[in-house]
């Protein structure tokens, strides 16, 4: 068993990543790491899920394998295919030359895709695997990644079994489209991410944004949430505050006015009515943000 | 100190004793969890438990009583309850996100919705002569006996289940798309020659059926055949989930399949008591868009409404929901009652208002009808 990774250290580390983790956040990756077991992180979209694997890859300085899932999502996709021009060519060359047929199952003509790439970490912790909006795939897929889960290994009909020696750390994402079945839930750690409190959004938008005035990155972060307080169809993440953000800074603003806040809206919501609902309540949702009265 | 098993037992019965049904096998993960990462203090118990025991977010208030009562008997039961306070609310308004796949959505269609809404022969019912008077018995009108013998014949009523093809794909002799790896794998036995074709088909799926079911007043009683009939689809094929709403939504689905008759019935007798006269149908819908229908529930498949179309809000939020409903779903049914007699005309505000934007509009309030039901789910003129 790897050594224990501390939930403290790996929160500083996800720091100087780039990406400000919770204490909630932070001790599920290190609960993942440390027992080498999946973690699923829930969330709305933009809240940051992908980014959260993308730094802990460069936290351990790991290679990051991502799998994005949709339905019909396969093995060929997923998992490995056969180079089927390069196996042809083999046959017909060995035949032109009076050979043998050469194996035509030997690594040559393997391609290996995520899940297997996945298997095949040189040292401990040395690849993150990614397997992003999990609940985009199909039962079937799901059905085979329990397998897969349960011990880091994959069979390959004319290859036999090809096992992990250095187990992956793997990150499954979710937008909640489904429910995802239990078994699977029940070998992962679980995390939902919520949006971030006003202080942590602050910190996110000057960490990614260190041309942002402090004052106009403290708007952003009230007026966000003052946005997602309201009834909208789609509340904005933090990857819609940072756009905003970098609007306005774009626009030359030094704190969030009456004057830019119309003109901007189009980079933090997405939906003609949610724009329509926020144009209506601009005077409240200004002020909000500017820390003058709540909304 | 109890060690770590005994304490993540302990904690996981502490959760089923409210409801949440974590598992033994999240409780060792827990146990192994408190070994490997040894909690300084309660705070980062609270953590390691919730990473590791916590199902879904959903449970997460359920989870905090389980917390408090069982670790507030070991420890300080006040400083836990300002801990679990003071845990970031998680943000429980689920707006989802936008549709992204296969989003050409059904054109309404240009008929006017009472042609459209056209009379339907229920297709033929297999009844031994005995049932035969049930079969076209309204479901309020039935006695106790008479509701648990119409329970049963529910059995019989065939199920609806459309398909639409998959984007999964299976090997078929005439199929339309190539398969390399079993061609070179049969070419590998004949000297490289490709001798035999292989090919590979789409496989089809079935598209998903909801069940939203109106529970206020005189509809309880329809509702609780219509949940039968949900329970008995479900049984049978996957995809069907059910709601219950009257001021607000519940989500049946997780009881439809497994739970007891009893359960599934008092899960609805519970969502009745949330019925204080008047319905928000606009708002019931609104939050199942938002929740559910935007995120994908409902999208190419069917959703049937039972209701008798009584609003107490304002019929532009019902319509203004209809029309988003209309763009995430591929049909919409409307079942209500009332329709069965004659000279019935919808001229309830909140029916009026629906009425622009359904596919189908069925009475519904007898087995024999429930048959119609089961065609316009797949589209079929009956």
């Amino acid at each position: 068993m790897p050594n224990a990774v501390d939930v403290a250290e790996l929160r500083e580390a996800l720091l100087r990543a780039g990406y400000v983790a919770d204490a909630g956040l932070a001790t599920a990756l290190a609960c993942a790491v440390t027992l080498e077991r999946a973690v699923l992180l829930e969330g709305d979209a933009g809240v940051g899920k992908t980014d959260a694997a993308r730094a802990l890859a460069s936290v351990f300085g790991a290679q990051l394998f991502r799998l994005q899932c949709y339905e019909g999502l396969d093995l060929a996709a997923a998992a490995y295919d056969w180079n089927y021009g390069k196996q042809l060519l083999a046959i017909r060359a060995a035949e032109a030359a009076h050979e043998r047929t050469p194996d035509l199952y030997a690594d040559d003509f393997l391609i290996r895709r995520p899940l297997l790439a996945a298997l095949g970490a040189p040292r401990e912790r040395g690849i993150v695997l990614l397997i992003d909006e999990i609940d985009r795939a199909d039962d079937e897929f799901e059905a085979f990644l329990l397998e897969f889960l349960a011990d880091y290994a994959l069979s390959i009909p004319e290859r036999g079994t090809i096992a992990a020696a250095h187990p992956p750390i793997v990150v499954l994402t979710s937008n909640r489209t489904r429910d995802l079945h239990d078994a699977l839930k029940r070998r992962c750690f679980y995390h939902w991410i919520g949006h971030p409190a006003v202080e942590r959004e602050i910190e996110i938008i000057r960490m990614h944004l260190p041309g942002v005035a402090p004052a106009l990155a403290a708007d952003v972060a009230r007026g966000a949430a003052a946005l997602r307080a309201r009834e909208l169809r789609k509340p904005p993440g933090i990857a819609e505050s940072l756009d905003w953000a970098q609007t306005l800074q774009i626009l030359g603003a030094g704190r969030l006015d009456a004057d830019v806040f119309e003109p901007s809206l189009g980079s933090v919501l997405k939906y003609p009515e949610d724009v329509e609902a926020a144009r209506a309540a601009a005077r409240d949702i200004v002020a909000a943000a500017r820390g003058e009265r709540t909304a | 100190m109890i060690d770590e098993a005994t304490l993540a037992g302990g904690f996981e019965r502490a959760l089923r004793a409210h409801g949440v049904d974590a598992g033994t096998r999240r409780a060792a993960t827990f146990a192994e969890t408190l070994r490997r990462l040894p909690p300084a203090g309660m705070r980062e118990v609270y953590w390691r438990a919730r990473a590791s025991m916590l199902p879904s977010i959903d449970e997460v208030d359920a989870f905090h009583a389980a917390f408090l009562e069982f670790f507030g008997a070991l420890d300080d039961a006040e400083a836990l309850r300002r801990l679990v306070q003071g845990v970031e609310p998680p943000a429980r308004r689920e707006a989802g996100e936008a549709p992204k796949r296969e989003s050409v959505p059904p054109r309404p269609s240009e008929r006017e919705a009472g042609e459209r809404v056209a009379q339907r022969a229920p297709t033929q019912l297999v009844l031994a002569a005995v049932d035969e008077r049930l079969a076209d018995r309204a479901f309020d009108e039935l006695n106790d006996a008479e509701r648990a013998a119409m329970l049963r014949l529910m059995r019989r009523v065939r199920i609806a289940a459309e398909r639409r093809a998959s984007r999964r794909r299976r090997v078929a002799s005439h199929g339309d798309r190539f398969d390399f790896r079993a061609t070179l794998r049969g070419a590998a036995r004949t000297a490289g020659e490709l001798v035999r074709r292989r090919a590979t088909r789409r496989r089809t799926r079935l598209r998903p059926v909801v069940f939203l079911l109106d529970v206020s007043g005189s509809m309880a009683s329809y509702a609780r055949a219509l949940l039968q009939y949900a329970r008995v689809t479900a049984q049978a094929r996957p995809a069907v989930r059910a709601f219950a709403f009257a001021t607000a939504l519940t989500d049946l689905t997780p009881l439809l399949r497994r739970a007891s008759d009893e359960r599934l019935m008092a899960a609805l007798g519970e969502a009745v008591r949330d019925w204080g006269g008047g319905t928000r149908i606009g708002a019931a819908l609104r939050a199942f868009n938002d929740r559910y229908a935007q995120r994908g529930a409902a999208r190419g498949g069917t959703v049937v409404i039972l209701s008798d179309g009584w609003e107490r809000d304002d019929p532009a939020l019902l319509a203004r929901e209809m029309a988003r409903l209309r763009l995430l779903a591929r049909r919409i049914v409307w079942v209500n009652p009332h329709r069965r007699h004659p000279a019935y005309e919808p001229l309830v505000r909140g029916m009026a208002a629906a009425l622009p934007y359904l596919d189908a509009f069925l009475s519904g309030h007898s087995l024999r009808t429930l048959e119609a039901v089961a065609d316009a789910i797949e589209g079929r003129e009956g």
